[in-house]
């Protein structure tokens, strides 16, 4: 016993690929099922959308590119699926330079066809990328058309219905960023801070401890923290809309609620390396003291 | 099920060959990376031309020169960040180089005065009119603030007061690190289960008609 | 032409002055850190004034900063650019020189070249980088979606592995500050995810039990986020935010000059 544990400090970091391989795999083969709980900054979020009039105006920026596409692209989907639900209108715009137009491609026509009612020009724009994110957000907040002067496929904005009477990023009544970096951030401290339009960030999980100050503070109205924020998002678009759960039924399609069995099975794994490394470790230390 | 298209087969390919370097390296994986470096590359490209240069620059020149006129000024700015790759001319530079620093430097100065100080230190700033479980916490947090500030103060040598004002403020950094780690575990094993739900789902089960 | 005040204050002051400053440092070395020095204190003063001074002149539809911003998204698409010669004169130098790993300076090569010229063409024909009007991707975006997607995704999963890998072997309560740090992370990670809910799995009669336990974990982590996090990261924002506030100013002063590749003096 006190050799396994002697050698488990040594252990080839290879096995611990294995483990962590296996760890993923094993539920994405047989899904488990697991239940998925909200918190407060998730039902804000839902529950601000949902007070939305229809009609109304939603920007949603896709500022994250494949690196964080798992966590960010069930986020955006979900809020696209609601804004289409509610029969809100929405516009959508790129700044991040890495990959972050062909997921907004992807996801806009995904929910193309899901909702084949949808009215490109009329219902929602699709603007595409731009360089220089403070640049442009300062340019959205008078004049739209001065940062995009067309959309993502070169139509001049004049000829776009929904487009000719939205000048300003004022007209609108929310801005969804799902961010990975900088960028979403910058919607809070620049946009929101200068101009007042409320804003819900879906951050990564590995930027999402900073917006809980933000939250504090009152900047921002919801998050949606990682791919778990996400799950919660999609479990309460479920609850309130039944129909939704045909898109997060099936087993081939990546969702957020999905990725949460692999997540759990993942993090006992990792906590138990932990303790059994820390075990290990104080074992150790315990015999060269009494040595 | 259909059979996977040769473009799941080719990212298929690709995704695994980045996996190999877990085992160790190898030029499977030395070529899967040197392509992505080469395609990322060449997307930059792609967008910024497709969608800022011709969109912002050279359309509005070419459709109304008389009203977009200035734009030659940012085009020829923007030519002018290369030369620091000419030698003799490199210092010819400065000028794009300046002006795109500093301007980004201005909007992050507004920025993080109204949209980062301004409305923390708001937060921090709360009456105490009652004696509630709210203003507990509220007091908790207004602790924390204030001892991880006064931790960073580095500019005058800490006494016998502000030591143990530091040791609480590092108590409740090391909360932080540990949230963010969690956090950041989360984050990482999000993106694994993303390239295997693709390998075993896309690819895999259509292959073998699952 | 249309010559309202912006465009002509900062053609005046963003081309006039360095064209004057370029031929004035021709002859005189000296100038040719000092006039660009000026150029940019006039461009970061710009959108901080612009915020303060409600005047047409400066933040008005016709007025100097709206059009600054405009120029700016330009500059920073050809920014986004500039790293490109660098690894284009890198791999072509291990091509020649045939140093360890040119094979593969040639695939980046490749690489590069393929997905740049598509999107060249793209631009050009008027093609676009999306669908063709056939409903076909262009090959730019074939090559996003099948090469550029799946090779990012893939290398950022990898450091799942890594960090699995340094948990276990470097996470160690060594003393009172990393035991709570381990602490916070381990009640982070379980009470995120329904840890209990699975352990109750195999025991249909501890599930109820399990639900009531993980909320008030996942209660517990809440907290932790919000409060003591919230404490620490407000503390980290507002340092930092000064900090960078400051050096902001020096920068846009002159007093800070290592962005220009100038050092101290010079």
């Amino acid at each position: 016993m006190a050799g396994f544990f002697d050698r488990m400090l040594t252990l080839d970091r290879r096995w611990i690929f294995l483990f962590v391989f296996l760890s993923v795999a094993i539920p994405i083969i047989i899904p488990i099922g697991l239940p998925v709980t909200t918190t407060g900054s998730t039902r804000s979020a839902f529950e601000f959308i949902e007070a939305l009039q229809e009609g109304d105006i939603v920007w949603i920026s896709f500022d994250y590119g494949p690196s964080s596409a798992p966590e960010n692209d069930p986020m955006a989907e979900a809020i696209m699926r609601q804004c289409a639900l509610k029969k809100l209108r929405f516009v959508v715009d790129v700044l991040y330079p890495l990959g972050g137009l062909q997921l907004a491609n992807n996801a806009i026509g995904k929910i193309a066809e899901e909702f084949p009612k949808l009215r490109y020009g009329v219902d929602y724009v699709n603007l595409g990328y731009k360089d220089g994110a403070a640049a442009v957000m300062r340019r959205l907040g008078e004049d739209i058309a001065g940062a995009f002067p067309t959309d993502v496929n070169g139509t001049p904005l004049a000829q776009i219905p929904m487009m000719q009477g939205l000048k300003s990023l004022r007209q609108v009544k929310l801005v969804f960023t799902a961010a990975t970096g900088l960028i979403g951030e910058w919607w809070i401290t620049q946009v929101h801070s200068q101009i007042g339009i409320p804003v819900i960030i879906g951050p990564t999980a590995v930027s999402a401890p900073k917006y809980y100050a933000f939250l504090n503070s009152g900047q921002l109205v919801g998050m949606l923290g990682g791919m778990k924020g996400a799950a919660e998002y999609e479990k309460l678009l479920r609850g309130r809309y039944p129909q939704m759960a045909k898109f997060y039924k099936t087993t081939r399609d990546f969702t957020a609620t999905k990725g949460m069995d692999a997540q759990t099975v993942l993090h006992t794994i990792i906590l138990m390396f932990i303790l059994l490394g820390n075990y290990a470790y104080f074992r150790q230390r315990a015999k060269a003291a009494r040595a | 099920m259909a059979p996977p298209h040769i473009g799941i087969w080719i990212a298929a390919f690709l995704t695994l060959a980045c996996f190999t370097f877990l085992y160790k390296d190898n030029p499977f994986f030395r070529f899967a990376e040197s392509l992505f470096a080469g395609v990322s590359l060449g997307y930059y490209v792609g967008i910024v031309l497709n969608q800022t240069l011709m969109p912002n620059l050279f359309e509005p020149m070419g459709e109304n020169f008389g009203l977009n006129w200035d734009l030659v000024v940012p085009g020829l700015l923007g030519v002018l960040l290369f030369m620091r790759y000419v030698t003799k001319f490199g210092w010819v530079s400065r000028y794009a180089l300046a002006i795109y620093v500093t301007y980004y430097i201005g909007v992050e100065f507004t920025r993080k005065l109204h949209g980062e100080v301004m409305p923390q230190l708001g937060r921090l700033i709360r009456p105490i009119t009652s004696l509630d479980p709210a203003t507990l916490v509220s007091s908790v947090y207004i602790a924390g603030v204030l001892s991880v500030l006064v931790y960073f103060f580095f500019s005058k040598e800490q006494d016998a007061v502000t030591k143990r004002i530091s040791r609480l403020g590092i108590y409740f950094l090391m909360i932080s690190f540990g949230a963010a780690f969690g956090f950041t575990v989360m984050g990482r094993v999000a993106l694994l289960i993303g390239r295997l739900n693709f390998l075993i789902l896309d690819w895999i089960y259509p292959t073998l008609g699952i | 032409m249309n010559f309202d005040f912006g465009r002509v204050a900062l053609v005046l002051l963003f081309a006039i002055v360095p064209i004057g400053g370029i031929i004035l440092g021709i002859r005189a070395p000296a100038l040719r850190s000092r006039i660009p020095i000026m150029v940019g204190f006039l461009a970061g003063l710009v959108p901080i004034v612009s915020l303060y001074v409600p005047k047409n002149f400066i933040s008005g539809p016709t007025g100097m900063s709206p059009r600054l911003d405009q120029w700016l998204i330009i500059l920073a698409g050809f920014a986004l650019l500039l790293g490109i010669v660098n690894v284009l004169q890198t791999s072509i130098r291990k091509i020649t020189r045939r140093e360890a790993g040119w094979p593969f300076a040639v695939v980046l090569l490749a690489g590069l070249f393929s997905t740049g010229s598509f999107g060249i063409h793209g631009a050009i024909s008027g093609q676009g980088i999306g669908f063709l009007p056939d409903g076909s991707p262009t090959p730019f975006k074939y090559m996003a979606d099948w090469f550029f997607l799946p090779l990012q995704s893939t290398i950022f999963s990898l450091l799942a592995f890594f960090m699995a890998s340094a948990a276990f072997r470097a996470f160690r309560a060594r003393n009172t500050e990393a035991t709570i740090l381990l602490v916070a992370a381990g009640l982070i990670m379980a009470g995120r995810v329904p840890l209990l809910e699975l352990f109750a799995l195999p025991f249909p009669g501890l599930q109820p039990a399990a639900a009531g336990a993980s909320q008030f974990l996942g209660r517990t982590t809440e907290w932790i986020m919000d409060t003591p996090n919230g404490a620490a990261q407000s503390g980290i924002i507002i340092g930092a935010a000064l900090g960078a506030a400051s050096m902001a100013i020096r920068v846009i002063l002159g007093i800070e000059r290592g962005y220009l590749g100038l050092g101290k003096g010079e």
